[in-house]
């Protein structure tokens, strides 16, 4: 089942990559101006897996990318999001930023958030950011308090949360 | 000869040569040198030197094996330097504990003059106990800490005198197969601190340690015990320095601490080691309901360090902190992070991690976040920021994050930067040298951390960083 994914960008190419499935994904960032641009939603439930580990990997000066990992564990769900950053010797003017974000539903669901960055150049813009959680009250307050039940309001947050 | 290796610091035609700090005496004075390398009977000699119970010696054999099995941890820095065959495991300065300043070797009096600790002992801290090598030379405790039956020994003491309350902790928050390093602390271990604060106690000065290593290859293996009964609360610090020598030393230290219900324990460290020690540490606390547990983690010296203080928040409402910086220059590794483990409802906690690496130096954040089943209505917030000086250094930040509860806030952000030519445009452009810019943007990115130490040691930080960004202008 797993999926076995590389993709090279090369020079002043821009790229948007969607990730729709488990899978090992390595992203190179070639030669000078290459951007990506990467994004993965997923909605998990009953006892599904989703194990995404991805590797954003700039070779080359003046290279940036953007990469969005969403996800909703439902039910029994697990999820395992792996992203890794790796900014080689001599890139300077490297832009790279990395968001994991995970909603969990249900107490059973499971949720494993690794963002890693390995640096080795210093004029670099480079951060990470990582969130699990669940929906917060308030938001499903102010839904119901306009009429909304509280399956329905759920429903409307993680279609907001997965839409970009 | 069993005991009396006396040539150790003669071997080494080096440790003059390299010399820097100029605090280093030959070891010719000390009374127990084993030889270098371990084994059942290094073990067994230890014990049988301290007099040991039979439950002791049964764990340190058992530890022993632990070690023997297990492999050397290959995820994290390069360790294949370390020769375990080459360590000494046990060193003793003098025969007894001494008592009074007066009995001090005048050899390891010198040494701690020039560390200062007399003085600053007399003047401000409640409690100096000193390390040369492995075994507590001199200490005091205050006697209104003692009126209040604050117990402040070192470990040989602490099993001597209070034989029932270590074996109850012992070896419980950290077991010794917890990795090959707490094994081999727990089979070679000697001296390190006992703290007991019964219930109710504030003490309210920190209470202090100075560790030493002063012996080529001589291992350091303290363990430290700190017990916070219920309601009490302590600061407890621990400084590091040594002098240069060329072999590579091991330090594998083993901190286990138990907060109680609604106690508070804060533990300092500032370690700089000299440039050439492996400080492998395993520091784990327990923490009760409404307890706290605050870890402030300064690392600057060794050639590389491996340290993730820890705490497991097993009570409701127990709170964590971790405050963690590191500075790696040249030929260093800095792998620091820290571990938190919720395992009861509405607990949170919170890891900051700064770090700075310059001159090809190497620093890497690494840390656990675990939120177990039952750990429900529990926040945790990780933020560490990296600063590289130049373009040889590196950076790598590696968190783990695991959520087994869905009502839960986790949180993880890390930034990567270096000094903005802007920051250091402002600063020149009033008149400030490039150099004294970089100094101050340096300390600024440190001074929320720096601010949690005790004053003394806050002054002594700000200047160390000044010392090591001295001629950084390449």
């Amino acid at each position: 089942m797993t999926n076995n994914e590389q993709i090279q960008i090369t020079k002043d190419k821009e790229k948007r990559i969607k990730i729709k499935k488990s899978g090992d994904y390595l992203i190179e960032l070639n030669s000078k101006g290459a951007e990506a641009i990467i994004s993965g939603s997923f909605l998990v439930n009953k006892s599904n897996d989703l194990n995404i580990n991805l590797i954003i990997h700039h070779k080359a000066p003046n290279t940036r990318a953007e990469t969005s990992l969403k996800a909703v564990g439902k039910d029994r769900a697990r999820i395992k999001l792996v992203a890794k950053i790796v900014v080689d010797k001599n890139c300077n003017g490297v832009n790279s930023f990395l968001t994991e974000r995970v909603l969990l539903l249900s107490d059973k669901a499971r949720a494993e958030a690794i963002p890693d960055l390995e640096i080795e150049s210093d004029d670099v813009k480079c951060s990470h950011a990582a969130s699990v959680s669940s929906i917060s009250e308030k938001q499903i307050f102010y839904l119901m308090s306009r009429g909304i039940s509280k399956q329905k309001a759920e429903e409307m947050i993680v279609e907001g949360f997965l839409e970009n | 000869m069993r005991f009396a290796d006396k040539k150790t610091s003669k071997k080494d035609p080096f440790a003059k040569q390299n010399y820097r700090h100029g605090f280093s005496f030959s070891t010719d004075n000390y009374s127990h040198i084993i030889k270098p390398g371990l084994s059942k009977k290094v073990v067994e000699e230890i014990s049988h030197i301290k007099q040991e119970s039979q439950w002791m010696l049964s764990l340190r054999l058992k530890a022993l094996k632990q070690f023997e099995a297990k492999s050397m941890p290959n995820w994290g820095a390069d360790l294949s330097e370390i020769n375990f065959d080459k360590i000494h495991y046990y060193l003793r300065p003098s025969d007894k504990q001494e008592k009074s300043w007066k009995n001090v070797p005048a050899e390891v009096k010198e040494t701690f003059e020039k560390l200062g600790i007399p003085k600053a002992e007399r003047e401000v801290l409640a409690g100096v106990k000193a390390q040369y090598d492995s075994e507590v030379v001199y200490g005091s405790l205050k006697k209104t800490w003692e009126r209040d039956g604050v117990i402040f020994l070192s470990m040989d003491e602490g099993l001597k005198k209070y034989p029932d309350l270590v074996r109850e902790y012992f070896d419980k928050i950290i077991k010794s197969g917890d990795n090959k390093f707490s094994a081999l602390n727990t089979a070679v271990w000697s001296g390190g601190s006992f703290i007991y604060i019964p219930k109710g106690v504030q003490v309210k000065l920190p209470l202090q340690t100075y560790f030493r290593i002063n012996a080529s290859n001589a291992g350091q293996f303290e363990r430290t015990l700190i017990i916070v009964d219920e309601g009490a609360s302590v600061h407890y610090v621990e400084g590091c320095t040594a002098p240069n020598f060329s072999e590579n030393s091991l330090h594998a230290a083993v901190v286990e601490i138990v907060v109680k219900k609604g106690a508070r324990c804060q533990y300092t460290t500032i370690q700089n080691w000299y440039k050439n020690i492996f400080n492998l540490v395993t520091k784990r606390a327990y923490v009760e309901a409404e307890g706290e547990m605050i870890w402030t983690d300064f690392n600057m010296g060794s050639k590389v360090t491996m340290k993730y203080p820890g705490f497991v928040l097993a009570g409701k409402a127990a709170r964590g902190e971790t405050l963690s910086m590191a500075l790696a220059g040249e030929g260093q590794h800095q792998d620091t992070g820290s571990k938190a483990i919720h395992l009861a409802p509405h607990t949170s906690s919170s890891i900051i991690s700064k770090s700075i690496s310059k001159d090809a130096g190497r620093t890497s954040y690494r840390g656990l976040v675990n939120i177990g089943p039952k750990a429900n209505n529990s926040k945790n917030t990780v933020v560490c920021d990296a600063l590289l000086l130049d373009s040889k250094s590196r950076s790598d930040t590696y968190p783990i994050n695991k959520v087994f509860n869905s009502k839960v806030e986790v949180q993880h952000e890390a930034t990567v930067s270096k000094i903005g030519d802007d920051q250091l445009f402002y600063l020149m452009s009033r008149g400030i040298s490039e150099e004294s810019a970089r100094k101050m943007i340096v300390n600024g990115f440190i001074a929320d951390l720096v601010k949690q130490l005790p004053l003394e040691y806050a002054v002594e930080m700000n200047r160390l960083i000044d010392y090591e960004m001295e001629g950084s202008i390449g």
